[in-house]
């Protein structure tokens, strides 16, 4: 008898997961979780790529946001979501490639499986309007006559702006005091008060502040048609490429079909005239990369910033 | 002007309208009924802010703590409880006003009063918060050191009652704030290896549980009182306009002492109606009345307490310095939903500012028809059994608190701030410097260190600034001033011998 009622209830759950696992995905709401609060930068971007989304899959896509610890939180929160599609993280490149090498987390590079990239985006060095800085080479001739004075805002210890100053220190060949403050709006005003010299920024940044800032080098490879005159670093003698960037991952081991229908439904999404609007506000180009590309640029990323992280000594044990 | 103009175009539209009346007919019955002051008032509008737009959610929350203010007015007339602390001072005149039969006009000249001092209170705030903002602008780390220091101080020395034990509450603030990253150097602190604990204590989650959950705790843990008997004429009755003229003086002076008080941190609404209902009876004419059902001590402490509505908003807006517990949770909640209070909010969404307001002045009109209509419904929230409301409570609360962050262990957090604010409210404690603590706690330490750094370790240069050095040469001075007091006075004392 209990044999028959064993085998019974293998049978009835052989047929519920059958049909789990024949079940075409989506059959419920999406969950995007965003690392960062809602209203800032990153948690807009998630809101208007959701929409467009929501149509390719045919179904609801629900932004969460995840907040704490700079974007660890979160994504420890996606690293550790079940496996099943129906949680994805859109990290940025500070929580997925700069925070690892700070402090041990409970996820990695190897915790996720990936999906795609949604945007990304020089950064720049931003000084005052009024700064005697017109150049790179200004800055580093100057860092040079005056050891210990050049001050270095950035918005968070080991965030890539953070990372960009580290790399760029080195090498000019010259140093700069760190002074963290909380996020980009202090960091900005520390600037115009005269506390710090200069920052990193998003490219955005410049034109939406152009009467009070203007840049000295664009840390990336290319110029950019927004700020066509601003020479690169790299034009500048100085090879610096840092841009701001962020994607869509999944926590390991989903199944790669269900990964595909959430890249294709990314790609769909970046292409959207309501995300393409949103790149154009911020001034910066549509850039998408399919979960493959994604996952080899996010590694490389990750061993550049490992190596700059654990040259300024900022590197957990 | 155009500002203004763009303020009135933020809220023209239906839901913020809506969010207007609607927050401040849930404010004013959250202040009717005892124990449910602001702070639990604005906690429990919070998970409902979540799923609205930015200026909406602005408009609940601000709709919320000003019907609050008023709303106790009328449970401290009608059953001589004030719903809130701020309304205490109203039940001294308030009740024997309604013992005399005259309940509806004793809410008549609190209204009335109430409404007075709230615009009279926006009118400070517009005034007052530009500037404010504008001068500290270029306010480096350094001069936010000596102002969190200045804050923090008040702080202290208005924990009325035990000057100890409020101070043993800040430091308690002050540490818990800096459980988690620690912004300098990235390192984590107090964390225990949980790699949760690396977020922190965020604040709502622990104000939610200080107060709201405190609230439920103690409310289970002491026996029911019997519901009061609601036995007067409930109602509304404008004084008539010759009663008021006499009154003006009074009226004025009591506004101005609610916004003056108002714009210290760490002080409140109740400490504004008390000085203010004192200097009454010091100086008015009715003096000799006062306590026994005379208007004037109702519109010394209603006018006073509302003007503090809008003044608290000064240090809140201009500087991000939060005055009060309710100040603390209302900066939280405009952060969530994208708006940074600071200088910075003035110079760049200056739109948003004075949509704010707007909003205030739309709230204060919007209470007083609140008031005069519905007045008797308001004091039927008072029969809601306590076990329904209190479950009532702490459901709406958790959600605020986990809604915030989207994080399990918030709820762990407030659970834990409840039993902490229980046995802290048990033992005599002030909750209010332990949640302004935690607010100026990252402020002060972050400003101290990013001071540090910029001078490269030289704390004398602080002092080598002058606004920094003015601040910091008042916070001596008022750190001082009771031992000096104390000096003059045994020294006056012993002269004669």
């Amino acid at each position: 008898m209990k044999s028959h009622i064993f085998k019974l209830s293998a049978a009835v759950a052989g047929i519920c997961l059958g049909t789990v696992a024949m079940a075409e995905f989506p059959e419920r709401a999406v969950t995007i979780v965003v690392p960062f609060s809602a209203g800032g930068g990153t948690d807009i971007t998630a809101r208007v790529l959701a929409g467009p989304m929501a149509d390719a899959l045919g179904t609801e896509v629900v932004v969460k946001n995840t907040d704490g610890a700079g974007g660890t939180i979160g994504a420890a929160a996606t690293a550790a979501a079940r496996d099943d599609g129906y949680t994805v993280g859109l990290l940025p490149v500070g929580p997925m490639t700069t925070q690892p090498h700070l402090r041990n987390l409970p996820y990695g590079p190897d915790s996720f499986d990936y999906v795609c990239l949604a945007y990304s985006a020089p950064s720049a060095i931003v000084v005052r309007k009024d700064s005697e800085f017109n150049s790179l080479a200004d800055m580093i001739e100057f860092g040079k006559e005056n050891p210990d004075v050049l001050n270095f805002g950035v918005q968070a210890i080991g965030s890539i702006p953070h990372v960009a100053g580290l790399g760029l220190a080195d090498a000019a060949g010259i140093d700069f005091t760190y002074v963290p403050y909380a996020g980009s709006g202090p960091t900005f005003t520390a600037m115009l008060d005269g506390s710090v010299h200069m920052f990193v920024a998003h490219v955005s940044f410049l034109t939406t502040n152009a009467d009070q800032v203007k840049s000295i080098a664009l840390l990336s490879d290319e110029r950019i048609s927004t700020a066509s005159d601003l020479k690169t670093a790299g034009e500048q003698g100085v090879d610096m490429n840092f841009p701001i960037w962020g994607g869509l991952v999944v926590p390991k081991g989903v199944d790669p079909e269900v990964r595909d229908k959430l890249e294709t439904a990314c790609e769909a999404g970046v292409n959207s005239d309501a995300f393409v609007e949103r790149m154009e506000s911020l001034g910066t180009p549509v850039v998408y990369m399919g979960g493959d590309e994604f996952e080899s640029f996010v590694r490389a990323e990750f061993e550049r910033n490992d190596g700059l992280l654990s040259a300024a000594g900022l590197k957990a044990e | 002007m155009d500002a203004f103009v763009l303020g009135l175009d933020h809220i023209a539209t239906v839901q913020t309208l809506m969010a207007i009346v609607i927050g401040t007919l849930v404010g004013v019955t959250v202040g009717v009924l005892p124990g449910l002051g602001s702070v639990i008032g604005i906690t429990m509008v919070l998970p409902f802010t979540f799923a609205m737009g930015q200026m909406p959610a602005i408009a609940l929350m601000l709709g919320v703590y000003c019907g609050s203010v008023y709303g106790g007015s009328i449970s401290a007339i009608v059953i001589n409880t004030p719903g809130t602390p701020q309304a205490a001072a109203t039940a001294l005149d308030g009740f024997p006003m309604a013992q005399r039969g005259e309940a509806d006009l004793a809410i008549g000249w609190a209204t009335a009063a109430s409404v007075l001092g709230g615009l009279f209170s926006v009118i400070v705030l517009i005034l007052a918060a530009p500037q404010l903002a504008a001068f500290s602008l270029n306010f480096t780390a350094i001069e936010n050191f000596a102002l969190g220091c200045f804050a923090l101080i008040c702080i202290a020395s208005v924990s009325q009652g035990n000057m100890a034990k409020g101070l043993m509450s800040g430091v308690l603030g002050l540490f818990v704030a800096s459980i988690g990253l620690d912004h300098v150097t990235g390192d984590m602190r107090f964390t225990f290896g949980s790699f949760q604990m690396a977020a922190g204590i965020s604040l709502i989650p622990a104000v939610v549980g200080l107060f709201a959950l405190s609230e439920v705790f103690i409310r289970a843990s002491e026996a029911r009182l019997p519901k009061p008997e609601i036995t007067h004429k409930v109602g509304f009755r404008l004084p008539a306009l010759r009663e008021w003229k006499p009154r003006l003086w009074l009226l004025l002076k009591s506004c101005t002492i609610g916004s003056f008080v108002g714009t210290l941190p760490g002080t409140g609404a109740a400490t504004a109606a008390f000085i203010s209902y004192s200097e009454a009876r010091r100086t008015s004419p009715n003096r000799e009345n006062m306590g026994k059902g005379e208007p004037d001590g109702i519109v010394a402490s209603e006018s006073a307490n509302n003007a503090v509505t809008g003044s608290v908003m000064v240090p809140t807006l201009a500087l991000g310095i939060p005055g009060d517990p309710v100040t603390a949770v209302m900066l939280g909640t405009l952060i969530v939903h994208g708006v940074t209070p600071g200088p910075r909010l003035f110079s760049e969404n200056i739109d948003i500012v004075y949509a704010i307001f707007v909003i205030l002045i739309a709230v204060n009109l919007v209470m007083f028809v609140v008031g005069a209509l519905g007045a008797q419904a308001f004091t039927r929230a008072l029969r809601i059994p306590e076990p329904l409301l209190m479950t009532m409570v702490m459901v709406v609360a958790l959600l605020g608190a986990y809604g915030v962050r989207g994080n399990a262990l918030d709820l762990i957090i407030a659970f834990g701030a409840g039993i902490v604010g229980f046995a802290l409210r048990k033992g005599g404690f002030p909750l209010a410097p332990l949640v302004i603590g935690m607010v100026l706690s990252q402020m002060i330490e972050n400003s101290l260190r990013q001071g540090l750094l910029l001078t490269r370790g030289d704390f004398f240069a602080f002092f080598e600034r002058p606004i920094a050095l003015a601040l910091f040469v008042i916070t001596f001075l008022i750190l001082v001033w009771p031992l000096l007091r104390a000096l003059w006075v045994r020294r006056r004392y012993w002269k004669p011998s």
